[in-house]
């Protein structure tokens, strides 16, 4: 029922496009961008853990929410791979209107990598620009109060239990992250997601996926993150 | 920095979730009147479906049609070329009686569909549905010459055309 376009077609093209970035650009700006800063900075600056207070407040206040931790490695205050790992999980008991209940639960990865925008790269702040790739593989239950067929008057309904699905994504991340005593910083970030494959099951479609959030057309999400350096 | 954590909250209200739900969510069979040659023909007889309830009791199905752009429900057709129909939301085949009426008598045809059930999940927001995989069709001859199945998936989509039509009269 929905096209599902194979994952390496997709890299394929992502790669075509920053080769053809990297070549519109100078040759000289695209070494800038990559290359690191000449300094007396040691180019291994240590690792951050994290921990997202966005999505376990809506954890906490709506029935969906997420449990999100990520690891940094920090190379010379300017380049940042990470690996975000978290655990998503929707709970909608039977909706009044629509008479319909979901649930899913599951773990999530992103792994992906930030480069520190700002030009004084040692200091307090950071702004960061990064991309991630993200996926999940997580069951599904769908269950429906029985509802009248409006001309032939048969009582019907439907469900699915433990309905496999997967999602595979990737995010440009939008982020700042401000230093506020010894190893203790506070950091936003916006994501604009965009799903590249997925498999949702024989009813079509899924609610929410855990990690990627509402399976609707809005496609920015956010993290408030505490992040402490070790 | 200010002025960026600023941007972010505003960008963050700015994705708040809506209901997205589809507009068009009714889920009809399409059908086409074609004359033997394959051109489309107005029904020059009225034409009116009717169908057998669960309590026993026989109902007209409402046929739904264009008339200048705009889809309207009717319990009659006459004059047009194309028309859509309800399907059942979980039944493994409907049977249609398809009334044909000129100015002096009535042919009934009955159709039978077989079809599958698919339930249809958009979200938790959105009422439940069905798709449907018409499996097989029969009908009587009375009117009717042929009805041939064009396309066996029913779904949201009110452009593709599942059935044609062709009555005995049109040649």
């Amino acid at each position: 029922m929905t096209n599902r376009p194979s994952i390496s077609v997709l890299f394929r093209k992502v790669a075509i496009s920053l080769l053809l970035l990297m070549s519109a650009t100078g040759a000289s700006a695209q070494w800038k961008f990559f290359s690191l800063q000449k300094d007396s900075i040691p180019l291994f600056r240590g690792f951050a853990v994290s921990f997202d207070l966005v999505g376990a407040t809506m954890m906490q206040l709506s029935d969906y929410g997420s449990y999100e931790g990520a690891f940094r490695v920090n190379i010379h205050d300017e380049w940042f791979p990470i690996v975000e790992i978290g655990y998503g999980k929707a709970n909608h008991e039977t909706d009044e209107v629509t008479g319909i209940a979901y649930r899913t639960q599951a773990p999530y990865f992103r792994i992906g990598i930030d480069k520190n925008l700002l030009k004084d790269k040692h200091g307090p702040y950071r702004l960061y620009a990064g991309l991630r790739y993200a996926f999940t593989s997580y069951k599904v239950d769908v269950d429906c109060r029985p509802f009248v067929d409006p001309v032939w008057k048969w009582e019907t309904s439907y469900g699915v239990k433990d309905e496999p699905c997967n999602y595979h994504w990737i995010e440009a991340v939008l982020g700042v992250d401000a230093k506020i005593f010894g190893p203790f910083h506070l950091g936003w970030s916006v994501r604009y997601k965009r799903r590249i494959a997925h498999k949702e099951g024989i009813i079509g479609r899924t609610w929410y996926v855990p990690g990627f959030g509402l399976d609707d057309d809005t496609r920015l999400g956010g993290t408030f993150n505490v992040i402490i350096d070790i | 920095m200010r002025k960026l954590l600023f941007f972010f909250v505003v960008v963050l209200l700015a994705a708040c979730s809506t209901i997205d739900c589809p507009i068009q969510n009714n889920v009809t069979v399409q059908y086409e009147i074609r004359d033997k040659a394959g051109k489309a023909l107005s029904l020059t007889d009225s034409l009116s479906v009717v169908t057998m309830r669960l309590d026993g009791e026989y109902v007209f199905l409402d046929i739904t049609t264009l008339n200048n752009n705009q889809y309207v429900l009717l319990n009659r057709l006459i004059g047009k070329s194309s028309f859509s129909l309800p399907i059942s939301y979980s039944h493994p085949e409907d049977v249609l009686y398809f009334c044909f009426t000129d100015t002096v008598k009535t042919v009934v045809d009955t159709v039978w569909i077989k079809k599958d059930d698919i339930p249809h999940f958009e979200s938790v927001d959105c009422n439940a549905a069905f798709f449907h995989e018409i499996t097989d069709v029969r009908y009587s001859r009375n009117y009717i010459d042929s009805l041939v199945l064009l396309n066996r998936s029913v779904t949201y989509d009110q452009q593709t055309v599942h059935f044609r039509l062709v009555p005995k009269s049109s040649d």
